[in-house]
């Protein structure tokens, strides 16, 4: 059951080129879909295009089969889909938990939004802890779990993740895997753009390669993982290839 | 590529990239009669009479011509939006008037040193100013004018407050403006040369590039901090020997005569409604502005409102308009050719 | 010493109020990185609303803010869309708004210029030229209840701005903007809002101003680089940073004001701008990119 479809969309920011151009991708409830692709593909571009920073010059974003290409963010936060940027993006000089209230910014409810503040501060222990410090205290890895904790405030039924392992030490970074291992197993439906293709192939179940601007291929996580032609232009292979043998 | 996109690009590389503006003779002619016109403009005096008015508003035409094209060095070829030109303005209209008055130095002699101690006194602030960018440098341009304003209000010396009277010319009426008309005239056409010939210079290609993207004409090498200061320094070596002059034609020296915000305003929208770092756009803005609101003057009398019809029209421009004239045709292919100079 | 303590408290009764002044401009700065030169004519434009409802009505000056509050907020949001809607967020962080705001200025001088002429005005409520005695201090009325009362309204502002829903979306706005549109906050609105805000407490700034000051409308140059003055002095902003800056350079100003001159003390704060610039852009709290 394809719970977002992505038809043929093109976008681009400001008045400047498009990014994306002509993408498509459809996203089954309650499966992990990991995006790679090298730089400029358009992968971040993707994300703020489904969750309404960026607005699709062509083509259709379909949630629930509602179109949404035109849809404020908050509209769209609203209607289930969050989104964790690539900087984390948290507000520096508020607290951890000042932070979580922001996430849930656009609820109505303040006795619900106390509750999931709660919830998700039980969810991750350290920022439990850390609950009165500013943000910009943090350390990155404890920023990356604010950022994915505020999102779950919304409880959301699509979160999608800009590289959550950037900048992050390896075992720091495999605390954030092991995270979105336990979100997928509460049924939440993922799209990780990830710069570390191994990683995040490894703990999804779809892999889509984006290359200018389209999608190129995908298929089951592990067979992108294990194709070749992947391999060496994206994950880089074992050998060191020279880059006139690649081409 | 193809051959002819490719001969089409050699083509427009060579007429675009012109180290030494040629002149063409046209040009030259049109400068010469353009001379020749206003040298003799005032002997109209000894034909018809009744000049003094056109000569006022020539002079006045003049100096603004001579200020918007200094405050254009550093405004416009830099890119750094100052208001506090009006200081160079008031240095040097006191600086003339005090020699004038305690020891009866000429203006006529001692405007040009008025100039070189405005522009001694821009470098030195540029050195601290020059430090910020942007809305800062605007915001200490601004405490600048504030700055000399209270200095000038409470130093005796040069009348506080109350300024000072400095005597009249002596000279029969008729030619009572003569000697103010063309040493402006003179002062404007320095002052319009050296934009010019900055213009036309390494220096000024640096200013450019700092105008464009500071960090990156850094990065290129370009001395920028330098560059900036001495555009500074240059920028108020005219407003200084123009206000050195001004200050003698009114017979006096008042701090809110000279030290007022409205005039580093009316430098900025001269040069902008003109053309904001063009040679030509400074000069056509200047007249333009000033017959324009003379027109508004003589018809609806001056008031508050004259004032805020300054304001307005410069919010217009910024937003509606902000490549001036010159800019504007130059954009679309229909600049005149003795208004590019560029 | 005694002299210098109680021109100390003059400086200090005076600091509450540069601080309500500063605060509005500083709002205005942190949400939308403009820099509002028009802070001080409008605020002179709440001082003629003041001044005129108590010549021609009785209304306390003090009493007026709570029309000038509202009024002005208007006058915020009107000037917001008509000014800023139409440049461009990425024109909106350079000088042009600067420029921009530097002829809004002009504009309302010379309009106010106009209905109101040049006279110096200035009203004069009672507490104005009284004092209260302290031991051996004079704490002047006017200055006290005015103080009393900008201290108050920044209190407000900052309990709204820390507890409120709409403070929480001003303050994200401030901190990191597309983080805030990341979670829903409409930035256009919340800059909209913030804007009036600002002019809001410019607003009450001008009841305090028209009697404790002798106002026209040229005085706004004075005032603007006054307010700029402080706010980079605390760090452009920063609202405690334009706060500490206020009454640090009220106090200055006014042992200036004593020692040196009394029309010398605005230098102070013209000196300490250069100063800072020299050695500091950022200001004392600022952030070196705010610069």
């Amino acid at each position: 059951m394809s719970i977002l479809v992505v038809d043929d969309i093109s976008a681009g920011y400001g008045s400047g080129p498009d990014i994306l151009k002509g993408l498509s991708l459809e996203v089954e409830e309650g499966k992990t879909y990991c995006i790679i692709g090298p730089n400029g593909a358009g992968k971040s571009t993707l994300l703020k295009a489904i969750c309404g920073l960026l607005h699709p010059r062509q083509g259709s974003v379909t949630y629930k089969g509602e179109d949404i290409g035109k849809k404020r963010t908050d509209e769209i936060l609203m209607k289930g889909i969050s989104y964790v940027p690539q900087d984390r993006s948290l507000f520096p000089d508020m607290t951890v938990k000042e932070n979580l209230r922001m996430g849930g910014y656009t609820m109505r409810d303040r006795k619900e939004l106390e509750n999931r503040i709660d919830e998700v501060l039980e969810m991750f222990p350290i920022l439990g802890e850390r609950s009165s410090q500013s943000s910009k205290t943090l350390s990155g890895g404890e920023q990356q779990m604010l950022a994915i904790g505020r999102t779950l405030v919304l409880n959301p039924t699509i979160i999608m993740l800009d590289e959550p392992s950037l900048g992050l030490a390896p075992k720091v970074a495999q605390y954030i895997f092991d995270t979105i291992d336990q979100l997928k197993d509460s049924g939440m439906t993922i799209l990780l753009v990830e710069q570390n293709a191994r990683k995040g192939l490894e703990c999804s179940d779809w892999g889509c390669v984006l290359d200018l601007g389209i999608n190129r291929f995908e298929g089951p996580a592990d067979t992108i993982l294990q194709d070749p032609r992947i391999q060496e232009l994206y994950l880089g292979s074992q050998k060191r290839k020279s880059v006139e043998e690649v081409e | 590529m193809s051959e002819i996109a490719v001969t089409t690009k050699k083509n427009q590389a060579k007429t675009e990239y012109k180290p030494e503006h040629s002149t063409s003779r046209g040009k030259k002619i049109f400068l010469v009669i353009l001379l020749l016109i206003l040298l003799s403009f005032p002997l109209m005096q000894f034909v018809a009479g009744g000049m003094n008015y056109w000569l006022h508003m020539a002079l006045f035409i003049f100096m603004y011509i001579a200020m918007a094209s200094s405050w254009n060095i550093i405004g416009g070829y830099a890119g750094y939006t100052s208001l506090g030109h009006p200081v160079f303005f008031a240095v040097g209209g006191y600086f003339t008037g005090t020699l004038l008055v305690y020891f009866d130095v000429s203006p006529f002699l001692s405007a040009p040193i008025a100039g070189l101690v405005s522009m001694a006194l821009g470098l030195l602030v540029g050195l601290i100013s020059l430090r910020t960018r942007g809305p800062a440098f605007i915001i200490s341009t601004i405490a600048l004018v504030m700055l000399v304003r209270i200095i000038f209000d409470n130093w005796d010396y040069i009348g506080g407050t109350n300024g000072i009277s400095t005597p009249l010319i002596e000279l029969p009426l008729e030619l009572a403006k003569f000697p103010f008309y063309y040493y402006m005239l003179l002062i404007a056409i320095a002052a319009v040369y050296v934009s010019y010939r900055i213009r036309h210079s390494k220096f000024g290609l640096g200013l450019r590039a700092i105008s464009q993207d500071e960090t990156k004409a850094e990065v290129a090498g370009i001395p920028t901090s330098q560059y900036k200061i001495l555009a500074f320094g240059i920028s108020g070596l005219f407003v200084g020997m123009a206000g050195g002059l001004w200050g003698y034609y009114l017979t006096y020296l008042k701090p809110d005569i000279f030290l007022l915000i409205i005039i580093a305003a009316k430098l900025v929208l001269m040069t902008v409604l003109g053309g904001k770092g063009t040679v030509a756009g400074p000069i056509v803005g200047a007249a333009l502005f000033i017959l324009v609101n003379e027109f508004f003057v003589s018809n609806f009398g001056t008031t508050e409102l004259n004032i805020a019809a300054t304001g307005l029209l410069l919010a217009l421009v910024l937003i509606f308009f902000p490549k001036g004239i010159v800019g504007t045709l130059k954009e679309k292919g229909k600049l005149p050719a003795i208004l590019d100079w560029d | 010493m005694t002299q210098a303590i109680q021109v100390i408290i003059f400086g200090a009764t005076l600091g509450g109020v540069y601080a309500l002044m500063a605060s509005g401009l500083t709002l205005v700065f942190g949400v939308m990185r403009i820099v509002n030169i028009a802070h001080a004519i409008l605020m002179i434009l709440a001082a003629y609303i003041a001044f005129y409802a108590f010549q021609l009505y009785n209304l306390d000056p003090i009493l007026s803010v709570f029309i000038t509050i509202p009024v002005m907020f208007l006058v915020g949001i009107i000037i917001y869309k008509l000014f800023f809607s139409l440049i461009s967020a990425e024109d909106r962080k350079g000088e042009l708004t600067v420029l921009l705001t530097f002829s809004l200025a002009i504009i309302v001088e010379g309009v106010l210029g106009a209905q109101f002429g040049n006279t110096y005005r200035s009203a004069n409520p009672g507490y104005a030229s009284e004092a209260i005695l302290v031991g051996s201090f004079i704490i002047p009325k006017g200055q006290l209840y005015a103080t009393i009362l900008s201290v108050l309204l920044i209190g407000l502002l900052w309990l709204f701005l820390k507890y409120s829903r709409i403070g929480y979306a001003i303050r994200a706005t401030m901190q990191n903007q597309s983080a805030a549109q990341v979670v829903g906050v409409n930035v256009e609105r919340m800059s909209m809002i913030a804007f009036g805000i600002g002019i809001a407490l410019a607003g009450a700034s001008g009841s305090m101003m028209s009697f404790l000051f002798t106002f026209y409308p040229g005085k706004h140059w004075e005032f603007i680089a006054i307010l700029l003055s402080l706010i980079v002095l605390g760090g452009m902003g920063s609202l405690g940073g334009a706060v500490i800056g206020a009454f640090l350079l009220a106090i200055l100003s006014a042992l200036v004001g004593s020692y040196i001159g009394f029309t010398w003390s605005p230098i102070t704060f013209f000196l300490a701008l250069f100063i800072i610039l020299l050695f500091r852009p950022q200001g004392l709290l600022g952030k070196k990119e705010d610069i």
